[in-house]
């Protein structure tokens, strides 16, 4: 009987956690991430079976991509797969490729936009609020927050992965997660709202001639509401990202002309 | 010659890579990309370097703030945030320039740096097939060496020497530039400065709003921080304990047609 260890496991989610990216490539991604962070466990269940060690690490090679911090998941459970095929249960390679490529997609869904959608603006936001006039307290408290949070989720997710195997799935995608989900997508959209109203500034010098005096046009609308150009533009990048499908780069184009046209004119 | 700013340059740099998506020394993107890798940190860090940390702070928050929602994965990169928050926190920091300049700069910067980190990508198929061949070979020392080791040569010198040069002769140069350039330029890249913010934080929603019924959640943010309080900490706990009343309400409604199942 072939047990991995603690120790085993260790190191099996610490290559995956530090070299998932290192060797990224256009058509292999995190292949060879992958298989670097099966050698620990191979090492210990192929011990003295060359032929069977050989062909683990050939079927780890292949074309792989997730997101890398909650993707530890898919490594505990391929390392829970290993040992029960070391043991003698029959898995052939197309199991693991397929357990491999039928989990890495959803969990790249959630992962991606739960991790670069929600937990890091969020904190973002936070340290950014606290730095805004050279604190260094809000960095810290970013960078602190996000280890903190992503570091213990990363390798809690490894170890249940290992320890439900292919179970372990059904608790990140089953309808408690999508409920929870969709409140950390609440949550995620008023910080958003909140830091469109403290990033995003456009203002206009245009003034209206009223009698002798003249009116500046800011102050008015600072008046009935705060930050409405600044509102504004966010909502007609979103309208041009979302509902016309523009690429990031092309509503970028569209904000230099903007901005070119906007100054030329005098407006802004 | 002058030494002190050479290696102010290259320390910059080192950190540049130290931050890059693929640098695994941190923890991999955990502690690299998502932490030394976002502008908010790099302008602590650049500051520290530089000796001015409460400039550096306040032009990374604002680079930070254009690069709010860099999606690193599935969507198209306009700019790579790395090379973005070295070199141009540091240029407008080593130029004194306006932070919306420092912003432009920055984006500028990354574009470049995004062709540099497609050469990498590119030059890393030829590691991928070496580590192929070792792992048919059952070597796990070459899958190691040609993942980790090997790679990152390549990674280092293309972050480390473009940054570095791109400090140490950007500074005559962004600030004679500066001077020149008429003044409506300048304005053209404080207004593109105040808006691309508007941009990162509309692909966020993009990824985040999947009803058109949500974006009340989103100005309803907005409004408290622009009418009522002027405090990231006091929204995010009232966002929480919205979110956390949706949450209750969502796993009643769950409840009823369990039970409706039931009957």
């Amino acid at each position: 009987m072939k047990k991995l260890d603690k120790k085993d496991l260790r190191k099996g989610w610490l290559y995956w956690a530090m070299y998932h990216l290192s060797s990224m490539s256009f058509e292999k991604l995190e292949a060879h991430g992958f298989a670097h962070s099966m050698i620990p466990i191979l090492n210990k269940l192929y011990k003295g079976n060359p032929e069977e060690y050989k062909k683990a690490l050939k079927r780890h090679s292949v074309f792989y991509n997730t997101e890398p911090q909650s993707g530890s998941l898919v490594n505990g459970i391929v390392a829970s797969l290993e040992e029960e095929k070391a043991n003698g249960k029959e898995i052939d390679d197309e199991m693991f490729h397929s357990v491999k490529t039928g989990i890495m997609g959803p969990i790249a869904g959630i992962g991606d936009s739960t991790i670069q959608g929600i937990i890091i603006p969020i904190l973002l936001t936070i340290g950014m609020g606290i730095s805004s006039n050279g604190n260094p307290l809000g960095v810290f408290v970013y960078i602190i927050g996000y280890l903190a949070i992503i570091l213990s989720l990363s390798y809690f997710l490894y170890f249940r992965g290992y320890h439900l195997g292919v179970n372990a799935v059904d608790g990140l995608i089953g309808a408690n997660s999508e409920r929870l989900r969709n409140a950390f997508s609440v949550l995620g959209t008023l910080v958003i709202g909140g830091l469109a109203a403290s990033f995003v500034h456009l203002t206009t010098p245009l003034k209206i001639p009223n009698g002798d005096a003249t009116i500046e046009l800011q102050k008015t609308l600072d008046g009935f509401f705060p930050g409405l150009l600044s509102l504004l533009a966010v909502l007609f990048c979103w309208y041009l990202i979302s509902k016309k499908k523009y690429s990031g780069t092309k509503v970028l184009l569209i904000l230099v002309a903007f901005s070119i046209i906007g100054v030329l004119l005098h407006v802004f | 010659m002058d030494f002190v700013l050479l290696i102010q340059a290259f320390l910059i740099g080192v950190f540049c890579y130290l931050g890059s998506v693929s640098s695994p020394w941190l923890m991999g993107v955990s502690g690299g990309y998502y932490v030394v890798g976002r502008p908010l940190v790099a302008g602590l860090i650049v500051g520290l370097i530089l000796g001015d940390i409460t400039t550096g702070i306040i032009l990374g928050v604002a680079v930070q703030a254009a690069f709010i929602a860099t999606i690193s994965t599935g969507g198209t990169q306009n700019s790579e945030i790395t090379y973005a928050a070295y070199g141009g926190i540091a240029l407008g920091i080593l130029t004194k320039a306006d932070t919306g300049v420092t912003v432009t700069l920055s984006v500028g910067i990354g574009a470049l740096g995004l062709i540099l980190h497609n050469v990498m990508m590119v030059t890393n198929s030829a590691w991928n097939k070496r580590a192929d061949r070792a792992a048919e070979a059952g070597d796990a020392r070459g899958i190691i060496l040609n993942n980790s080791f090997y790679p990152q040569i390549v990674n280092f010198l293309l972050r480390v020497v473009p940054v570095a040069l791109a400090i140490y002769f950007g500074q005559e140069f962004v600030t004679k530039a500066l001077d020149v350039i008429p003044g409506d330029v300048t304005q053209i890249m404080n207004v593109l400065g105040g808006l691309l913010p508007a941009l990162g934080i509309a692909l966020l929603m993009n990824l985040l709003i999947k009803d058109k019924f949500q974006l009340i959640f989103f100005l309803a943010g907005f409004v408290i921080i622009a009418f009522i309080v002027k405090n990231m900490i006091a929204l995010t706990v009232i966002a929480s304990l919205i979110a956390y009343v949706i949450y209750l309400g969502a796993g009643s409604s769950n409840h009823t047609e369990i039970e409706d199942e039931v009957i």
